[in-house]
């Protein structure tokens, strides 16, 4: 707007210097160009129209870009699973920086380990370095703050737990940080000293630890469960302390005076007894069968072991892998279905490290291969090739990181992070947002297909014959209308809930419902449009013609109300995904396993949540915002360009 | 027009029947048998009087005692409905149902269903009325501005966030300001109807009712924002171009008299219409927004209603929804014709 007064300023100099005669034929003539537009089809209008509204345009490209996303996006999540869950996983803030080993250490890795959501490492130099998601949920207790004395001395060994962090100095003494509101480190003592009092379900560290400290060079093994800890001395004594309710036979564990190893899976200590033959679980019948591999059949283990014995044993959260003296492997507990399997390895090949994460095993033999196997959820698996050089293996939670001869970090592999972060079960954000995106837009347009169909139907027959059929329906359509959509549907789901369906039928019910309520608008709108058309002149000759009176409804007619029917399509389908969230929303659409946009959001209900959380339901809502927004402002865009009426007024 | 007002308040009984007959028949197939669990609890508190091995004996007769005073002794529906309006006798020979003014037994909150009704009416009435006239105050004003001005950067800006404004869900919108007002800002409380565990009276008490009511209020205004305001615009822009604008501009008159008593005069036809059906729709309150907020008012209670299957409630207060709609259109059609004289609502 305002450059034009300076344009016609130039031109007016132009002029001067030039002389008038030639420029003002020029300008002419591009003024008569401009008012005589060619003629197009109106469609061809129609688009021209559109692709003049950039925000439009816009809009619409990037609904066209959601659209692609959550259609193609799920055929790239070949591992995603509706009802997948992660308890050492729950809430945690976006984040990719799961596997970022510091630069510093990444020359000078002495031992590595982590157990939820966070890794620790020491250095040769003694030094304690941190990274991944280190704020622990709404506590805020950021695990990355190493305290002071632990960054001024050095240290030994490191172990990570879930929310608590254990290091040994070279003194003996032992540091913990972390969360220690059951019992993950601090002594009786302190406990009765402090305001929460002594809580009897829990092991409290023992004092003589936490006075005299623990004799570095006899340590064999410093490990970390949920919320407990073990340190194992090489004349199989132990000191175990932690939270009893999640370890529930730590108490018979707390009774023994030595064991030869000892490692955590998420419910279970599990121990080798001092023959080396068995696992002790201190419960009958519990892991007393092994498989030579994943997914094998079950055998005694006295059978089994015909003799041999266990080496070491490793622990996941469900199994465990036991290396036997003569290099092969077993394992007992559970897998899941999905789980891949040991490799065949060559003659005279055999493991002589295996370490274990959440839910995978890596395992290294003489001859320098690196294997992964157990769950791949989350690519814990992906052995890269330069891992052949490692000499020594780290693992916890998700991630296995190699070492090769010089110290040096050769390879990581596995979880890199959460893009969105994850859920308060554990799942990724981002997957299910996909999924949800396509459970949503699939219910949103079925019920608009439906309401469609039958709004164009009735509104056709109600408009084309009129009189006594035209009342009937119009009544009808009343009553639809009279309904109050959000309780009515809400009712029906709820009375459909008490009844027995399977998942995939009540989403198709939900569907149903939603269309068949929404219909009465558009038959409506037809009605009205078919009644303008039917008085028109071609229609009136169609029909002294002797066209067939069906012919004329729908192939004269039915074209012309088509654009009314495409823009409420439009404007309808938004509608139907905002009724579908508002449903999900409420507990009474689409349940949970499976994700929609609305009830991902369901958990946003009260403050704390909503802040502490934030992740769980911004990127959800962002989601579903700038759908029904481009879908709206398309539609509109729509009904403005194909209204000949409304461009005129514009 | 009285002719014409009988015979549509006629055809609206004979709608709210069939809505009510259908509503019926959607609840007949939850599979809960009322008479079954009520019976098992009396068994159960007449335990030790019962003599060994005749307990299913006495069952049957406590259960048919039950099916007979709640209507349930026979399979067939059309009966049950017909019981349950009031048109055909209990086992007893009397009648007693709608008709009778047997508005149902809230079996969660063990009092007549009227009694469950009361007080969350009076609380959804009082966030809505307030509600209404701020939305009603922010957006006709606002309309206006926009259809005056139609084309310039401010239109095309509330355009845009008016479009925003509608397209976002209520749950969305509430989280969102909850998430400014609540966790960041901390000027409201998130939920609640009271300060806990305090008495006020008078002024007092209503400073921490309004207190409380501040957050589902702008959300509940903020989410009509959109659709009323393009509403509003669209109808006075209709009017603005209207031959009459023309003429009066061209005898020379002011503008404000031009939009303001010309224009917005033509405009208000349609307006009246929605206001009228949003004064009706005050008693109706929001579930989702009175959900979230924990105000107890309609909304909530049919939530909790359907939550804990408490039917007879949720049956009462969707019967009213409709009726109150019902009504709606029917007031929405008269006005119509009081506020144009050009429409003649008796054809």
């Amino acid at each position: 707007m305002s450059k034009k007064p300076g344009k016609k300023n130039a031109s007016w100099i132009v002029r001067l210097f030039r002389g008038g005669s030639n420029t003002l034929a020029d300008e002419m003539d591009a003024a008569k160009a401009a008012d005589v537009e060619a003629i197009v089809s109106p469609v061809r209008q129609i688009v021209n129209n559109f692709l003049e509204r950039k925000l439009a345009v816009g809009a619409l490209i990037l609904l066209i870009c959601m659209f692609i996303f959550v259609f193609v996006g799920p055929l790239f999540m070949p591992k995603y699973k509706d009802a997948y869950t992660e308890v050492t996983q729950q809430s945690m803030a976006p984040n990719m920086r799961l596997m970022s080993v510091p630069k510093e250490l990444k020359n000078d890795i002495k031992m590595i380990d982590s157990y939820g959501s966070f890794t620790v490492g020491l250095s040769n130099a003694g030094k304690v370095y941190i990274w991944g998601s280190t704020q622990l949920g709404t506590t805020g207790i950021d695990i990355g703050d190493i305290p002071e004395e632990v960054q001024n001395a050095k240290i030994a060994m490191v172990a990570a737990g879930i929310d608590h962090v254990v290091a040994i100095g070279e003194d003996g003494h032992i540091y913990c940080w972390g969360a220690n509101t059951l019992g993950q480190y601090g002594t009786e003592a302190e406990a009765e000293a402090s305001t929460k009092g002594v809580n009897p379900n829990i092991a409290y560290m023992p004092q003589e630890l936490a006075d005299e400290g623990v004799d570095v060079a006899n340590v064999k093994k410093l490990t970390c469960g949920y919320q407990a800890t073990a340190i194992l001395m090489n004349d199989g004594s132990f000191y175990l302390w932690g939270n009893k309710l999640t370890y529930a036979n730590m108490d018979r564990y707390l009774a023994m005076p030595t064991i030869e190893d000892i490692d955590f899976t998420l419910n279970y200590i599990v121990g080798l007894t001092a023959k080396r033959n068995a696992v002790y679980t201190g419960s009958r019948d519990l892991y007393t069968t092994v498989r030579a591999n994943v997914g094998g059949t079950g055998v005694p283990i006295n059978d089994f072991l015909d003799g041999r014995k266990i080496e070491s044993i490793t622990a996941t959260n469900t199994s465990m892998c036991l290396l036997l003296d003569d290099g092969s492997v077993c394992f007992a507990g559970d897998f899941p279905l999905d789980a891949t399997k040991v490799p065949e390895l060559e003659e005279g090949e055999d493991f002589i490290q295996i370490v274990g994460g959440s839910y995978h095993y890596s395992g290294l033999t003489n001859k320098g291969h690196v294997y992964s196997w157990g769950s791949d959820a989350l690519n814990q698996c992906q052995v890269p090739s330069s891992a052949d050089s490692a000499t020594e293996l780290f693992s916890g939670s998700f991630q296995t990181y190699a070492k090769d001869a010089n110290g040096d970090l050769c390879a990581k592999w596995g979880l890199k992070g959460y893009l969105f972060g994850t859920d308060t079960r554990g799942a990724d954000i981002f997957q299910r947002i996909i999924a949800g995106g396509k459970m949503t837009m699939t219910v949103g347009a079925v019920a608009v297909i439906i309401s469609t169909i039958i709004g164009i139907i009735i509104g056709c027959l109600a408009g084309y014959f009129g009189g006594k059929v035209d009342v009937l329906l119009m009544r009808v359509a009343e009553i639809f209308s009279a309904i109050p959509f959000l309780p009515f549907a809400m009712i029906l789901s709820a009375v459909m809930s008490r009844m027995v369906l399977s998942e995939t039928m009540r989403i198709f019910i939900i569907m149903c419902i939603l269309g068949v309520l929404s219909w009465p608008g558009l038959a409506r709108l037809v009605r009205g449009q078919i009644l303008v058309v039917r008085e028109s002149e071609y229609v009136v000759a169609a029909q002294s013609m002797g066209v067939k009176e069906a012919t004329i409804a729908f192939k004269h007619i039915l074209p012309n109300v088509m654009s009314v029917i495409l823009v409420s399509l439009m404007l309808d389908f938004g509608t139907c995904m905002l009724t579908e969230s508002s449903l999900s929303y409420l507990g009474f659409g689409v349940a949970y396993p499976r994700p929609t946009w609305g009830n991902m959001l369901n958990g946003a209900n009260n403050a704390t949540i909503i802040n502490a959380y934030w992740w769980q339901w911004v990127f959800t809502s962002i989601f579903l915002a700038v759908t029904t927004v481009c879908i709206n402002i398309v539609g509109d865009a729509l009904r403005d360009v194909m209204d000949p009426k409304s461009s005129v007024e514009k | 027009m009285a002719k014409y007002v009988l015979k549509r308040i006629g055809y609206m009984l004979v709608v709210l029947v069939i809505l009510s007959f259908i509503l019926f028949m959607i609840y007949s197939l939850v599979p809960a048998n009322r008479a079954y669990t009520d019976a098992q609890t009396e068994l159960k508190t007449l335990k030790n009087s019962i003599p060994k091995g005749q307990e299913q004996e006495y069952f049957d007769q406590i259960y048919l005692r039950y099916q007979r005073a709640y209507g349930t002794d026979t399979n067939n529906k059309i009966i049950r409905y017909l019981r349950w309006v009031g048109l055909y006798p209990l086992y007893d020979g009397s009648y007693d149902g709608l008709l009778q003014g047997n508005l149902g037994y809230s079996y969660d909150y063990k009092k007549p269903v009227v009694d469950v009704v009361a007080q969350p009416m009076v609380n959804t009435i009082k966030l809505n009325i307030y509600a209404t006239i701020l939305a009603l105050g922010i957006t006709i004003p606002l309309g206006i501005h926009c259809a005056v001005k139609r084309g310039t950067r401010f239109d095309q800006g509330i355009q845009v966030f008016t479009i925003i404004g509608y397209s976002l869900p209520t749950f969305l919108i509430a989280i969102l300001f909850i998430w400014i007002f609540c966790s960041k800002l901390h000027i409201f409380p998130p939920s609640g109807m009271k300060t806990p565990g305090t008495n006020f009276t008078g002024f007092a008490k209503w400073k921490d009712e309004m207190y409380y009511m501040c957050l589902p209020l702008i959300v509940e205004t903020f989410c009509s924002l959109g659709g009323m305001t393009r509403y509003v615009r669209a109808s006075m822009i209709e009017a603005l171009s209207m031959d009459c604008i023309k003429t009066a501009r061209a005898k020379g008159l002011r503008e404000k008299v031009v939009i303001y008593s010309h224009a917005w005069r033509n405009a208000l036809i349609p307006i009246v219409t929605l206001v009228v059906g949003w004064f009706l729709g005050i008693f109706g309150g929001s579930i989702v927004i009175e959900n979230i907020f924990g105000w107890n008012g309609m909304g909530r209670l049919m939530f909790q209603g359907l939550q804990v299957a408490d039917y007879d409630v949720v049956m009462l207060m969707q019967m009213f929804y409709i009726a109150v709609s019902l009504i709606g259109t029917l007031v929405i059609d008269l006005i119509y014709g009081l506020v144009d004289p050009r429409v003649r609502v008796n054809k």
